[in-house]
């Protein structure tokens, strides 16, 4: 009961954190208009942090994966 | 080049066949057909979806994507995966849970049930049919120019397609959705490799990702930033897309049906895992040959129209500026990541179609057959008619599907009796957005994308309506 009490915790910090996410992908913090500064290995700027934020939803998702309804034996399935 | 295509064709055709016999099976059910007996395991599991899910459109449309509107298309489409696979880890158990109470038979069979009212399914087949075909139609026309090209005057471009259609209904016919996975597991893999290949290929021109980078600022800065030189990459434009391609799992039913066929929940949930590493891993060479075509193809396109620039790039890029082998892989790559789309989608139309007859089992298989292969069909006609904006119709096909996101969503979660509003909501919201493509009602309301403002009030609606619902007592 603790343990999936605390997983829910878990699962519902990760959802806030990929919301988090997205939200800023489409603010200026990530796609300033016409700005293509600061580079990072040459690579402009929308491209290097989209990157990042997508590889942190990947690393999000593992994780999600660890704590939520990960491991139900009895499911569904066609 | 020939001796190529011929080696890897034969190759590749074999490789078909060998995924059609091991999966047939004497004396099949609709099941065993239809849901490849629901045991897919996690390696198949990845290289299906991904490969249903990067299709000709990836391979194509996300290089021209880079080449004309510049780095913006990243988020477009890889922020956007990354969220959609986050999705899947919650989506997956609730569709699972759900068909574990009512079978699966199709999303618009278990939509209808869900609702108790049928119109509720065919609501969500008709929106299927409506967007899924046109998509399909691109694919096949995409791959028939290719061939047209390396092989100019031998046959036309209809003939290639209608040869493409009957290659995928045969080994779909004998091996069923199995046949289809493992096709699908040889397409991830050939459509990942071709692309890194040719994507090196380019960035080996450039001298490096910084010269890339530098060469572009001096030849298109706009490229380098949002909203892109066409001004395509607006927030409102980023917002859209991300909603669209976080619902395709819910609303493109050849997608949820790979979720529901997985083995187990931990296999979906790391397949989930792999198809965010994939998306990263099949969207960044497509990056180095976007800019390829910026900086090295300027001369060739300049004096071009727009509509006929995209078919030269592929054919420069992926074809002409090639090493003969290379070329030829990149051509079969591209008839794998059309076809493992194509019969995804066809396919799923079937299965959505078997949910919705109420005969017996082998009445329905056969009826299934037929209707496949007049989807089929009608595709192929459809390829005929359109020959450009592989990247925008596959957006609008997303799009349109997506408004079917909130009715199915309600019904999957829902443990109220709803009332039949956000069914009649639903098709009208459909109307609606196939009247602003059309031109008939403006695209945008009040500064806001007409899909983007069907979605958000489709969404009010079913709130609303699992609000007033009644609880349903066990």
């Amino acid at each position: 009961m603790g343990k999936e009490h605390s997983n829910t915790k878990r699962w519902r910090l990760l959802t806030a954190l990929a919301v988090v996410l997205c939200i800023i992908t489409f603010t200026p913090l990530v796609i300033p208009q016409g700005i293509y500064k600061p580079e990072l290995f040459g690579i402009p700027y929308t491209l290097w942090t989209g990157f990042l934020i997508t590889v942190a939803l990947v690393v999000l998702t593992y994780l999600g994966t660890k704590v939520y309804h990960h491991d139900e034996e009895k499911e569904g399935g066609a | 080049m020939k001796f190529w295509i011929l080696i890897f064709g034969l190759a590749y055709v074999g490789l078909l066949l060998l995924a059609s016999l091991k999966s047939y099976k004497k004396g099949r059910s609709v099941e065993d057909f239809m849901l490849a007996g629901s045991s897919i395991g996690i390696i198949l599991g990845v290289l299906t979806y991904a490969a249903a899910l990067f299709s000709t459109f990836t391979f194509l449309g996300m290089p021209d994507f880079f080449r004309r509107h510049g780095v913006g298309a990243w988020i477009f489409l890889a922020v956007s995966d990354g969220a959609m696979v986050f999705f899947i880890v919650w989506f997956g158990y609730k569709i699972r849970r759900k068909v574990g109470e009512l079978g699966f038979k199709g999303v618009a069979g278990m939509i209808s049930t869900c609702y108790g009212n049928k119109w509720a399914g065919y609501t969500i087949f008709l929106t299927a049919f409506l967007f899924l075909i046109p998509y399909v139609g691109i694919q096949i026309q995409g791959i028939a120019i290719f061939m047209v090209a390396a092989f100019p005057d031998f046959i036309p471009s209809w003939g290639w397609a209608v040869l493409i259609v009957s290659v995928m209904l045969i080994y779909s016919e004998i091996g069923g959705l199995k046949a289809i996975v493992y096709s699908d597991a040889i397409q991830g893999l050939l459509l990942l490799t071709v692309l890194w290949i040719i994507g090196i290929n380019c960035l080996n021109d450039f001298g490096g990702l910084g010269a890339m980078f530098d060469r572009v600022e001096k030849d298109n800065v706009a490229l380098l930033s949002t909203p892109g030189p066409e001004g395509l990459f607006t927030p409102q434009f980023f917002i859209a897309s991300m909603i669209a391609i976080v619902m395709i799992p819910v609303t493109q039913p050849q997608l949820t049906t790979r979720l529901v066929v997985m083995k187990s929940m931990k296999s979906m949930h790391l397949m989930a895992v792999a198809v965010g590493a994939f998306a990263i891993l099949v969207i960044t060479p497509t990056i180095f040959i976007g800019m390829y075509g910026v900086s090295f193809l300027q001369d060739t396109l300049a004096g071009l129209p727009t509509a006929q620039q995209a078919g030269t790039f592929f054919r420069e890029t992926f074809l002409y500026r090639q090493p003969g082998m290379i070329a030829a892989l990149a051509l079969v790559g591209l008839i794998a990541a059309g076809l493992s789309t194509t019969n995804a989608q066809i396919f799923a139309l079937g299965s959505e179609l078997r949910g919705l007859l109420p005969y017996d089992e082998k009445t329905v298989l056969r009826i299934t057959k037929i209707g496949i292969f007049i989807f089929a069909l009608i595709a192929l006609i459809f390829s005929e008619l359109i020959k450009d904006q592989i990247a925008m119709l596959a957006r609008v096909s997303f799009a349109g599907t997506a408004l079917m996101g909130p009715m199915i969503l309600l019904g999957i979660l829902s443990d109220r009796k709803i009332s039949a509003f956000i069914i009649v909501a639903s098709f009208a919201g459909l109307v609606v957005f196939l009247l602003s493509l059309a031109g008939v009602v403006p695209s945008t309301v009040l500064g806001i994308r007409m899909d983007l403002l069907l979605f958000l009030v489709l969404s009010v609606v079913a709130l609303g309506g699992y609000l007033t619902g009644k609880k349903v007592l066990d």
